[in-house]
């Protein structure tokens, strides 16, 4: 995922800060996509990734005639999605609810995908919804903040530069989160190629 | 000038002196006065939680999910049980309309049916054939603004949930128009599902029903107890509600009399005023046990007249007070026949229930 | 190697990104936005949106923070004052988003307490303006809808009488 070119986003901004709302829609359209792949891999729920990117845009709204452009747009708003996400989190609890629709057929054509069960034989051989939710279910055993780490860099493939900006932590701590994470995910699988009736 | 200076330094010292010893007279003051306040803010504050914990720990058991199904679609809200034997209350637009109840409390469900629904007053009551815990009532005459209030209710799919607030005002219209009765504003946050929910003092008893939400949910009316226990009254001597009618209009008089600036301009024929005794210009000054100041307490006044009972009615004639018993009759929004035959009912006010029911699904 | 390395665990977390919300969604999103917004604009107080487009006015003004404030709740004052005389001489202004008119029913020029129509006329209004969750069914799992959870933002019985 690329990073958008950030003068385009500086114009919007400036536009939107003199008063034009089609200018922030832009924004909004642009972002949505981005920030839903953030915030439903926190909550893995999609009724709570609608109501709280509502929420990122609307206080994004609100907040934008002080945005002074220190950083980018996109780091600004990625910060709010994940620091609303973590509040979120914090208050709703362990309760989640996953909704696969539709994912085992886009996920059969992607190319990574192949390759990946070509070569490994742990992936060809478990069933890959199962695969699938059993990665969901160590995903939301992980801290809110772990998993914050590994849904930006893996799933949204941002930099670990942009991470530690957005969450105002250092790069190590950055590296040390993931690293940590991966670990976490990986014994939760292997248990799971142990015991897969489990 | 060195003589001036030594002779100054006297007075200078002691003005010094005394600023000092007053900082620290008031210093010392603060230093042991501050946590002594500070604890008896936090006691006072620790005893209000208590308190708000208790009567939610108490009288929780009593409110009840209430589901339903009206023409539409499933519907959601909240009741609470007033006597031992499953007799619930809850508001008209959770009760009042829809069928197939089922009441949900202690983790169980009981089918429930409906047994009055009164959109006058805003309230409905249902029944469950069971052995329930009940909510004392208590008297919402009593409240006061800033009163402190809780409701247990309800809210979308979550369990039984307290809100605390105060009582914000005793409002009679809202937004330009006018409640059937005197409700309570209270602040307090609510959500959906939360309609019929108990509003109750810290005492744990039932001061109110929870019956519409304003500004975004962060207030809302309740019905005031006395008005629903009114209703209650007449359910349990005639199956149902009985608001009562005397034929009267009332407008403001120029100047009070006897602190009364409800003159009585109309007196409709052939209602219970008619024979009374009662004439036009006389102010009016109580009706039942309703003082009247102003037209606007004949809402309240009103309300509390039940249809067959003989209400006195207190005047203010020139310079003599009049007390007249006139019986009253059923209102005219209650589609009864008249107790008393009137040829002429023009002056009545037709309902049009059907025809206003306009419901945005 | 029979356990997942650090690479594989890596693909199956980037392949997380076929996890779409319904088709249609992303469309819809800006109308729900504009929608919210709109809902949130009608209610807020009017001091409150007083207040902060004073705030943003003296911010654009590129003053200094600790001077802006002091102007700022000095204009508010201002701004509060006028407007508090004109609600308090139009209430009405709030009202014809959320209510259905069926009543006119205050006090005419005579200053004479009459009916003007029904008595019991309800004000039935099933939604309240703002409906967060309603978003949600933008979405729906096809395993039921939920119900409608009731409470209204107008209470049922709306009669105004002097007549008793």
């Amino acid at each position: 995922m690329d990073k958008p070119r950030t003068d385009e986003d500086q114009q919007l901004v400036a536009r939107t800060q003199s008063g034009d709302p089609g200018a922030f829609d832009q924004l909004v359209v642009k972002y949505t996509p981005r920030l839903y792949g953030l915030v439903y891999n926190m909550t893995s729920n999609h009724e709570d990734t609608n109501d709280l990117l509502q929420d990122v845009f609307s206080k994004a709204y609100k907040a934008i005639r002080g945005f002074r452009g220190k950083s980018s747009f996109y780091t600004w708003v990625h910060s709010i999605a994940v620091n609303m996400t973590l509040n979120f989190l914090k208050k709703r609890g362990r309760r989640f609810q996953l909704s696969l629709d539709d994912v085992d057929a886009s996920i059969q054509n992607d190319k990574e995908f192949l390759e990946l069960t070509a070569t490994s034989s742990p992936v060809r051989e478990a069933d890959l919804s199962e695969l699938q939710r059993r990665l969901n279910e160590a995903m939301m055993k992980l801290s809110d903040e772990h998993r914050a780490v590994v849904t930006m860099f893996h799933i949204q493939g941002m930099p670990h530069a942009e991470i530690s900006k957005i969450l105002r932590v250092s790069e190590g701590t950055v590296r040390s989160r993931l690293f940590y994470a991966n670990r976490q995910l990986q014994n939760y699988l292997d248990e799971f190629r142990k015991n897969p009736v489990a | 000038m060195r003589r001036l200076s030594n002779s100054s330094r006297a007075p200078e010292f002691l003005f010094r002196f005394q600023l000092a010893s007053i900082s620290g007279l008031v210093f010392a003051l603060i230093f042991f006065t501050a946590p002594a306040l500070l604890q008896a803010q936090e006691q006072s504050a620790a005893t209000i939680s208590r308190q708000v914990k208790d009567v939610f720990e108490r009288v929780g058991k009593a409110v009840v999910k209430i589901h339903g199904v009206d023409e539409h679609c499933e519907i959601s809200g909240t009741g609470f049980f007033v006597d031992p034997t499953g007799t619930l209350y809850t508001s008209y637009t959770v009760g009042g309309e829809a069928g197939n109840f089922t009441v949900e409390f202690e983790g169980k469900k009981y089918p429930a049916r409906q047994v009055l629904a009164d959109i006058r007053s805003g309230m409905a009551m249902l029944k469950v054939d069971v052995a329930t815990p009940a909510l004392p009532i208590g008297k919402s005459e009593q409240l006061e603004v800033a009163t402190p209030v809780v409701t247990i209710g309800y809210p979308l799919d979550l369990p039984e949930t307290p809100s605390f607030g105060m009582i914000a005002g005793f409002d009679r219209k809202y937004l330009g128009r006018y409640f059937s009765t005197t409700h309570l504003r209270v602040n307090l946050p609510t959500q959906r599902g939360e309609a019929g929910s108990p509003l109750l003092n810290l005492q744990g008893e039932v001061v109110g029903i929870l019956v519409s939400s304003l500004e975004n949910n962060s207030a809302c009316y309740a019905l005031p107890i006395d008005a629903a226990e009114k209703i209650r009254a007449d359910f349990v001597r005639f199956g149902e509600a009985r608001h009562g009618w005397i034929g009267i209009n009332v407008s403001e008089a120029e100047t009070p009399v006897e602190g009364s600036r409800a003159e009585m301009t109309k007196i409709m024929e052939g209602t219970p005023a008619a024979d009374s005794g009662i004439k036009a210009g006389d102010i009016l000054l109580q009706v039942g046990r309703k003082k009247v100041r102003e037209p606007e307490d004949v809402l309240d006044a009103s309300f509390f007249i039940t249809a067959g009972d003989t209400v006195p009615i207190t005047v203010m004639r020139g310079n003599e007070k009049l007390t007249f018993n006139v019986q009253a009759d059923f209102h005219p929004a209650s589609q009864h026949p008249p107790l008393i035959a009137a040829p002429t009912m023009n002056q009545a006010i037709p309902l049009k229930l059907d025809s206003e029911v306009q419901r945005r699904p | 190697m029979n356990e997942f390395d650090d690479n594989e665990i890596a693909t199956l977390l980037r392949l997380k990104r076929h996890e779409q919300p319904p088709p249609g969604y992303f469309e819809n999103f800006l109308h729900e936005f504009h929608r919210r917004q709109r809902d949130e604009l009608l209610r807020q107080p009017l001091w409150r949106i007083c207040m902060e487009r004073t705030h943003d006015f003296f911010f654009r003004l590129n003053v200094s923070s600790l001077t802006s404030y002091p102007a700022a709740v000095a204009a508010v004052l201002v701004c509060a004052a006028v407007i508090s005389l004109r609600i308090y001489q139009g209430p009405e202004t709030m009202v014809a988003v959320q209510s259905r008119p069926e009543l006119s029913a205050t006090a005419d020029g005579e200053g004479q307490w009459t009916l003007s129509s029904p008595v019991a006329t309800r004000v039935f209004s099933t939604r309240p303006l703002r409906n967060s969750s309603e978003s949600a069914h933008t979405h729906l799992r096809g395993s039921g809808t939920p119900p409608r959870y009731v409470l209204d933002s107008v209470p049922v019985s709306y009669e105004a009488t002097f007549k008793f």
